[in-house]
Formats: C-alpha cells, sequence, structure tokens
C-alpha cells in the first residue's frame, strides 16, 4: 500500500483551487471546479445529480500524433491496452477483482490526440478509485510475455475493423494526405507496425516514463462528488507522481501543394465509397475558419442541406451521404463520405459536392441557414449531457483537444459570432483542389474516379 | 500471474467495499396509467432539462408476411424517414434540425419503437411534428423506393462487409430457423423488393393502433404533458391487443456449423442455442449469473475473456449473453426497447486468425463444458452478485433509458427490471445457479456461424476434428500450455456444415 497522509494535512497542501460558475448564456451549464496539484496533474470536478453515482475519467494528451519514430504507428493505442497489465500492488487480476467490486464500468480509448480512461462506479468508492488509478498510473509494471500476448489483441482489433471497407480507405486517405505529420496514420496503426509490436517491449517502458506522467493529464471526476473531498484525495494519491513529460517532436505537415487521388480495389461485392479530404485547420477557438468549418459540414451535408437532398433524397445517387471532421489539436482533415448507388454515379457525386462548396465560395450564405444550423449545435450538445458519463465524454474531448475545458464554452460563442462572409472565406480557402485527396473503392475491376 | 501482494492488497480493499446494494439509487417516481386515451402511458419525470419520449407499438418482424419479410420496418422507415400530409420528407427534417431532434424509428422481432430526446424548450414545437409523423404519413412514392433501397443496401452492404455483425444475424437465423425470428426485421434482398406501397399503408392501418401504442414520457417535461399527448395519440385508430402467439423455437440436434465464404482475413464466430426462459422468469436471475461469470459483454471479467484473449491473445473480446443484444460492437449496456418473449444464449468470439479458428472455437467451448460440468462455487456466485446488482444500475442512467427499462418490464409483464435484479441476486444460491446452468446451457446442441476465407478448408478441419495446437509469439504459462492440450483435442464433432457464398446471404 502507498503511504497514506492523514487527510487533515492535505488541503494545506493543494494548490489554489478556482470554481467556475456557469454564466448566463454558457452552453456548458454546470459548475466547475479546478485545480492542479504541484505536480501540474490537473482536477477538474463536475457536481453532477446522479445519487449515488460519478464518472472518473483521466484524459492523457497522447495519441497517435504522438507516435513520431518510424515503425510505431499504433502505438499509443497499443499502450491503453498495456494500462490493464497490473502493477506490484495490483495484478492485473487483483485489479479485474476490485473492478468486480464496484460493479464499476471499466473502458478507455485512444484517439489523434488523446488517450481517454474511464471508469464509472460508485460515489462511494471515489478513495479506492483513486488509489487503483493512481497506482497504475505511477507504477506500471508488465512482464514482456504479457506485452507480446497483448500485442496479439491489438492485431485482432485491427482484424475486426478491417472487413468494413472504411477503415482501409481511411488508411489511404491519411496515407496520401500527410508526408511528415503523424496524422498519416490510423491510430490503430499500419498493419505491419502493428505486426511487429511485440518486439517493442523495451520501446513500451520508455513510452510510460516519457508520456504518462502529472502535468500532461487531467482528473475528471463528474457526478456525485464533493469538490474539496477529490481535491484531498488527488493530492492524497497523486501528489507524488514525479513530472517528466517530454513532449513529442511532431513535425507539422507543410502545406498541400496539388490534390490526390487513390483508389483501392474490394475483393467481395460492394456499391462503390468515396472519401474525400481537405486539409483544415487545427481547433481554435480564435480562428474563424475552424469553426466555420464546422457550419459548412452542416451546410453542406446534414440531412437538411440542399446537396444532401438533391444526392441522396431525390436523385437517390447515394444511400449515404456525411462528413465528418474531429476537432484536431494540429492542422487535419475534413472529410465527406459517400456511398453511391453504382460506380458512374461516384463522379456525378463528386461534382454535385463540388457545385455546392462553389456556392459557398462565390456567395454568402442566407443567414437565417447559419442561424437554425447554431440552433442545432447548441441543442444536439445540451442533449448529450444527460449523464456524468455523457459529460466527462464531452470534457474529455476538449480538454484531449485543446486543452482546458474553457473551450467549450467558447467554442459555442465563437459559433454564434460566424458570419456568411466567414463562411465564405472559410469556403474559399480550405476547398481548394490543392488541398483534396480523393480515395474511392470498389469491387475488384472498378476504376478510380477523376 | 497474480503475486502475494497483490492479493494481500486486493483482499484488504475488497473487504473495506461495501455491501451489495450500496450503489442503488431510490427509484424515481414513476407512473403506469391508462386513462382517457385508452393507451396504455408511462411516465418518469425528473428535473432534467431534457425530454425523452417513446412510442413502442407492439408491432415487428414476426407480423411480416410470408414472402414480404422486411415490411414491419419498412412501414416504420415510411414513418420516420418519409414526408407527412403536410410536408415533404425535406421539410420534415428542416423543421426537426434546429431542435437536434429525429424520430428514430427502430424495428425487432416483436415491437417497433419511436423515440426522440429534446430540450424542454423545443418540446412543444416537437410534440406536434411527432404527432403529424406517426398520425398523418404521406406514404409518398419517392419516400418508398428511398428507403426499400435503403435496406437492401443495409443487407448487402453494411451487414455482408461487417463480419461481425453478419454472424451475429445470421446466428439468429439458424437458432430460429422457420420460426416467426427467423428472417432479419429488414427482410431479404427478394423480399424487401416484392413489397408494394400498398403493402405498407396496409400494414400500418392494421398494426399502428391505440391497443398496440405504449406511450413513456420521462424528464422535465411539464404538468399535463404526457396525457395531452396521449390524447393527441387517441387518434390512432382503437384496434385490438392481440399479441401474435409463437411456436417454440425448434429443437436444435447436433452441433451444426454454417459457414459463410467471403474473402476476408480472419474468421468471426457466433453459437448459440434457444432459451425457453426471458427476463420474466424466476430462473432467468441464476443464469444471468452464470452467464455473466462467463462472458459479461464489454467487461475483462468474464472467463471467456480471461481464457481467450488475455490468457492466449486469440482477438480482441469474447462475451456471452442470454438475451438478444442489441448492437453488440457498439453498445456498452444492453439496449432498452428490444424486448422478445423468446431468447437465446450465445457466445460472440470476436475476429480470430484463420489458423486460430478451430482452436477458439473449441476454446469457447471448452469454458462453457467446464461451466456445465463443474458449475460455480459460492464465492464466485457471491462476486458476480455483488458485481451484477451494482453494475446494472449503470444501465439506465439517463432518463430515456431509465423510461425505456420500466416500458419493457410492461412489456415482459413484470416489476421493474433494475430493481428484479437486486430484489433476485440477493436471494440466489449457488445451487440455484448451478441448477439453471444444467438446466438451460447445453454444450452438446448447438448452431455455429463462422465467417471465413477459404470456408471450405475451414469444413475440413472441422470435418475432421484433429488436433489443433496453438502456439504463442512468447513463452506461455504452464498452466496455459497444459489446458491446451486439453482444448486443442476436445471433440466438436460437428453433426452438419453448410456452406454458404457471401452474395447469397440475406438474398432469399
Amino acid at each position: 500500500m502507498s503511504l497514506r497522509i492523514p487527510t487533515a494535512l492535505l488541503g494545506l497542501l493543494l494548490t489554489a483551487t478556482a470554481a467556475h460558475a456557469a454564466s448566463q448564456g454558457d452552453i456548458f451549464p454546470f459548475k466547475v471546479h479546478e485545480t492542479t496539484l504541484d505536480n501540474g496533474l490537473r482536477v477538474l470536478t463536475i457536481p453532477y445529480e446522479s445519487p449515488g453515482t460519478v464518472a472518473y475519467y483521466l484524459v492523457v494528451r497522447i495519441g497517435s500524433r504522438d507516435e513520431v519514430e518510424p515503425g510505431h504507428s499504433g502505438f499509443a493505442h497499443f499502450f491503453e491496452h498495456m494500462m490493464f497489465r497490473g502493477t506490484e500492488r495490483y495484478s492485473r487480476e487483483a485489479y479485474t477483482e476490485i473492478l468486480k467490486k464496484l460493479g464499476a464500468a471499466s473502458n478507455a480509448s485512444t484517439g489523434d490526440d488523446s488517450t481517454i480512461y474511464q471508469l464509472i462506479g460508485p460515489a462511494r468508492e471515489l478513495e479506492t478509485m483513486m488509489d487503483m488509478e493512481s497506482d497504475r498510473f505511477k507504477n506500471l509494471k508488465y512482464s514482456e510475455e504479457d506485452f507480446r500476448t497483448e500485442a496479439l489483441a491489438v492485431l485482432g482489433e485491427y482484424n475486426k475493423s478491417v472487413s468494413n471497407p472504411i477503415l482501409p480507405m481511411l488508411e489511404k486517405q491519411r496515407d496520401l494526405a500527410f508526408q511528415k505529420h503523424t496524422y498519416k496514420h490510423n491510430t490503430i496503426g499500419f498493419l505491419e507496425d502493428i505486426k511487429a509490436m511485440p518486439g517493442y517491449y523495451d520501446y513500451s517502458l520508455k513510452f510510460f516514463q516519457r508520456f504518462y506522467r502529472p502535468e500532461n493529464i487531467t482528473l475528471l471526476v463528474v457526478g456525485d462528488a464533493q469538490p474539496q473531498r477529490v481535491e484531498e484525495l488527488a493530492k492524497k494519491y497523486y501528489g507524488d507522481w514525479k513530472k517528466g513529460y517530454q513532449p513529442a517532436d511532431v513535425q507539422p505537415e507543410p502545406p498541400q501543394t496539388e490534390p490526390k487521388r487513390g483508389h483501392l480495389d474490394w475483393p467481395n461485392p460492394t456499391n462503390p465509397y468515396m472519401l474525400v479530404g481537405y486539409r483544415s485547420p487545427a481547433f481554435s477557438t480564435r480562428d474563424m475558419n475552424s469553426a466555420a468549418l464546422d457550419l459548412i459540414a452542416q451546410l453542406l451535408f446534414s440531412e437538411t442541406a440542399p446537396l444532401y437532398k438533391e444526392v441522396v433524397v431525390d436523385k437517390q445517387w447515394a444511400d449515404t451521404l456525411s462528413a465528418f471532421g474531429d476537432l484536431s489539436r494540429d492542422p487535419g482533415l475534413f472529410t465527406y463520405f459517400g456511398r453511391a448507388k453504382s460506380d458512374d454515379l461516384v463522379p456525378k457525386i463528386k461534382e454535385a459536392v463540388d457545385r455546392h462548396i462553389r456556392e459557398l465560395q462565390e456567395k454568402p450564405v442566407d443567414a437565417q441557414r447559419l442561424d437554425r444550423i447554431k440552433s442545432n449545435l447548441r441543442y444536439a450538445f445540451a442533449q448529450s449531457l444527460d449523464t456524468p458519463a455523457g459529460i466527462a465524454d464531452q470534457v474529455s474531448l476538449y480538454i484531449g483537444t485543446a486543452g482546458n475545458i474553457g473551450s467549450i464554452n467558447e467554442r459555442f460563442v465563437q459559433y454564434q459570432r460566424v458570419t456568411p462572409e466567414d463562411v465564405q472565406r472559410a469556403a474559399r480557402e480550405i476547398f481548394r483542389s490543392q488541398n483534396e485527396t480523393f480515395v474511392t473503392l470498389s469491387h475488384k475491376g472498378g476504376a478510380a474516379h477523376d | 500471474m497474480t503475486d502475494r501482494r497483490s492479493l494481500i492488497a486486493a483482499l484488504a480493499l475488497a473487504g473495506a467495499l461495501a455491501a451489495p446494494g450500496a450503489f442503488a439509487q431510490s427509484a424515481p417516481p414513476q407512473k403506469q396509467a391508462q386513462g382517457s386515451s385508452g393507451i396504455d402511458l408511462v411516465t418518469l419525470p425528473s428535473e432534467s432539462p431534457l425530454v425523452a419520449i417513446r412510442l413502442l407499438f407492439d408491432v415487428g418482424s414476426i407480423h411480416d408476411p410470408a414472402g414480404k419479410e422486411g415490411l414491419a420496418a419498412l412501414t416504420a422507415f415510411m414513418v420516420s424517414q418519409g414526408g407527412t400530409q403536410k410536408r415533404s420528407y425535406s421539410e420534415l427534417l428542416d423543421a426537426l434540425y434546429p431542435m437536434a431532434a429525429s424520430l428514430g424509428g427502430n424495428v425487432d422481432r416483436e415491437v417497433t419503437l419511436f423515440t426522440g430526446t429534446v430540450h424542454r424548450e423545443t418540446l412543444a414545437d416537437y410534440a406536434k411534428l411527432l404527432q403529424e409523423a406517426l398520425l398523418q404519413p404521406a406514404f409518398a412514392p419517392a419516400d418508398f423506393e428511398r428507403n426499400r433501397e435503403q435496406l437492401v443496401t443495409y443487407l448487402t452492404n453494411s451487414l455482408r462487409s461487417s463480419d461481425e455483425l453478419l454472424s451475429l444475424e445470421l446466428l439468429q437465423g439458424e437458432i430460429f430457423k422457420g420460426h416467426p425470428y427467423g428472417h432479419p426485421t429488414e427482410g431479404t434482398v427478394e423480399s424487401l423488393r416484392g413489397i408494394t406501397l400498398d403493402d405498407v399503408k396496409t400494414f400500418y392501418r392494421e398494426h399502428y393502433t391505440r391497443a398496440n401504442l405504449m406511450l413513456g414520457v420521462a424528464g422535465g417535461y411539464p404538468q399535463g404533458f404526457p396525457d395531452e399527448l396521449a390524447r393527441a395519440f387517441s387518434a390512432l385508430p382503437a384496434g385490438q391487443k392481440e399479441q401474435k402467439a409463437l411456436p417454440p423455437a425448434p429443437k436444435i440436434e447436433g452441433r451444426n456449423v454454417t459457414l459463410v465464404e467471403k474473402e476476408t482475413s480472419s474468421v468471426a464466430i457466433t453459437l448459440g442455442h434457444a432459451l425457453p426462459i426471458n427476463r420474466s422468469h424466476p430462473d432467468y436471475y441464476p443464469l444471468m449469473v452464470a452467464n455473466s461469470y462467463l462472458g459479461e459483454h464489454r467487461t475483462m471479467y468474464g472467463r471467456l475473456m480471461e481464457q481467450l484473449r488475455l490468457q492466449r491473445g486469440l482477438n480482441y473480446g469474447d462475451y456471452s449473453y442470454i438475451e438478444y443484444w442489441y448492437y453488440p460492437p457498439g453498445t456498452d449496456y444492453p439496449t432498452a426497447n428490444v424486448p422478445r418473449r423468446q431468447q437465446y444464449f450465445s457466445i460472440w468470439i470476436r475476429p480470430v486468425a484463420p489458423g486460430d479458428a478451430q482452436f477458439a472455437l473449441r476454446a469457447a467451448l471448452s469454458e462453457l463444458r467446464r461451466l456445465h460440468d463443474q458449475g460455480m462455487t459460492k464465492d464466485e456466485v457471491d462476486t458476480v452478485r455483488t458485481l451484477l446488482i451494482n453494475y446494472s444500475k449503470l444501465w439506465a442512467q439517463s432518463p430515456s433509458d431509465r423510461l425505456g427499462y420500466l416500458m419493457d418490464s410492461k412489456f415482459y409483464g413484470m416489476p421493474p427490471y433494475i430493481d428484479e435484479i437486486e430484489a433476485h441476486l440477493k436471494k440466489v444460491t449457488a445451487e440455484q445457479v448451478n441448477a439453471a446452468i444444467k438446466k438451460y446451457l447445453d454444450p452438446d446442441d448447438w448452431d455455429v456461424v463462422m465467417i471465413a476465407n477459404n470456408a471450405r478448408q475451414l469444413a475440413e478441419t472441422l470435418r475432421s476434428d484433429a488436433p489443433s495446437p496453438k502456439t504463442y509469439n512468447s513463452q506461455a504459462p504452464a498452466q496455459v500450455l497444459a489446458e491446451d492440450k486439453a482444448i486443442q483435442v476436445l471433440p466438436v464433432k460437428p453433426t452438419s456444415i453448410e456452406i454458404v457464398p457471401i452474395d447469397q446471404v440475406f438474398q432469399k
């Protein structure tokens, strides 16, 4: 057991604490209590009416973005798996036995920019969670045999996903779109790197020492929790964790200078798929292009968009047409995805999208349409905040990308400020042909579409 | 391996944990009524700024006429993804969009659900649109063509390209072959093509009735709102509540293998058999303990996960079920409003390397055999009891989920399910658990579906029942190697093996 410090002393050791009440008009409606320990660990408590339950999250700002060494794509995600392999105090089996007693839901996820560890369990066992989770973050220890076995589970995870055309298409798209930046690979990594993972035991030890450090991590407790108690326990269990984060040297991606094309043959019968990406700005609450792009995604690809109505509802050229541009810490890709009814419709759909993009570039969009989109974004966000985990998921997303919770309110204020002119400018700057990466997939024998 | 210090630390901590049930919360106020509207109404008020509405109709794919499989699904699509008599589908979407709302149609074997959650600021507007869609659907020909093709594409592209979903769906078809549960809710390519717009109109008229509707409202709604909404839906025809009789599931004799031939890099495996009980039966709860011990969904807790993934690195995950589970790859907890009177037991082995397929099947069967023959100890039952009583409290956290669970309990004619779990599990004994295992789980008679490249070769491998030695990329623990010696020669003895090309799956 770790050294226990009397709770009465802990208050004296805590650094200054701030409580941010929600201001009128803020999209995030809950009071946030925030403190930072001396070692840099940020601790956020968000009391929420969920009697007996808390969501206990640790947000590590490490993702596939940080996999800068060649041959190590997918390692952040692999390492997330290893975090469940135990410590000297709590072996994997012992950790699992305690979770069973708690009846807790335990999971983790890794993305481009962050890895999020989630525990949803009984509020009365907050100290148990603090003890177990701090122990594995400070003292993770696993054998090389366990490491090699877990690498196979990651390969299994890749295999379960690769029967769907989307994964290989995204792989192809990123590989084409990026040359230097680590967004070149999917979070799960390239297959050849996954296959090589069992040989990287020593690298994994360094990875842990280098990246899993308090100043790069946020502890987030949402639900039936008292901020003072959370902060006292955080100090008690995480206070002796040593600093030492060494950021990865992530190389910026130079501007794209020409359009890129790729095609994948698919061995099984399928309708043709298309995936089109444009180099896009990093998440920013200052750069209006960043916010305007979220609105453009709706203007073009929501179910109410004229483009969607034309292609999916009226002409029925595609059964799916949607966009995704996850928040990204560095400049990334805005991507839209479609599944056409037949091969000959792929270029027609692409032409239709291009035409609607040109319209956005050539004339300001109707301000009322923008207002409706802003309304949709606000209500959709509000509706996601109905459980401790739902709240923690949203907060984690913004912390992982922007590094702070304040960016949530800032982002929605920014949305409100986006004007038709902002949309027009963003459309002109982002949707340039030299920014485009276009990947198609069709049953064997299909051809790439230009 | 567990070392002594870890065990001591774990035991010390475990001893400090509170008794089962301490995680429980007092039941929220709820009301179930059948007022002047003649509609079953379930309400669940709270202080939430959100309001969830669920309309659950007693109509599902079991009501599809022969040769028109998919009609219930297509009808629901025409209601939730079609125009109304006042506005086109596009106009309906335009109206829903600013409130970030949808009508959320979903069809299962026995029920059809329409659901939405909105902020209370937009509740009145949303309720009007919901009524319009449900009471005055346009049934426009263009919507019909689009929705029918959406369903066909789902079968031919989405399902056929997801090996896991494909195996999970096909297993149900095998277990319930010739039974009303036997076809996908989406039907088949040919049956969908045989459905006409008039079929949809007739189906809607016959089944979307007051008698078939259960209406649920939860969250921070204004006083009187649920009754107003119920009165609005009293415009539906009265109908007559008549639960369709179901034959018993066909008895599985032996071990029946269905192999889907498809170019794929791994092998997805799902196996199971029918169960004669559902959650309304007292035996369900001891069986629930056994199932959780074997393979609690998406957790590291079960024996299957421990033995196949964590000890042997065979794949990404391995779980078991005693109820239909909606969309296992994408859900953590059981989804509300997919109730079924008849259920099945299943084991889901996530894709494995082709060379490990036979071994993985044997390893899972070995665990099933072990559970069947050896049962669970009292300590094991106590551990799972605590786990489930606490864990099940997480299944219905949002107002919408709580409402859905309550409505399901009404469907099954039982007290609230989450409360029942605690009430039953507090009392369940190891003897009851082991008796339920013996009575309901069958390691000898089951169907298995495998999605594989070179299915013919896999068929030969399975038919031969030859040893399937497992090799590892590092030194495996001695205990694992010792267990492997028994697993690799476990007799499977397939009774039948059928190979189905991928392009014939869901075709007719």
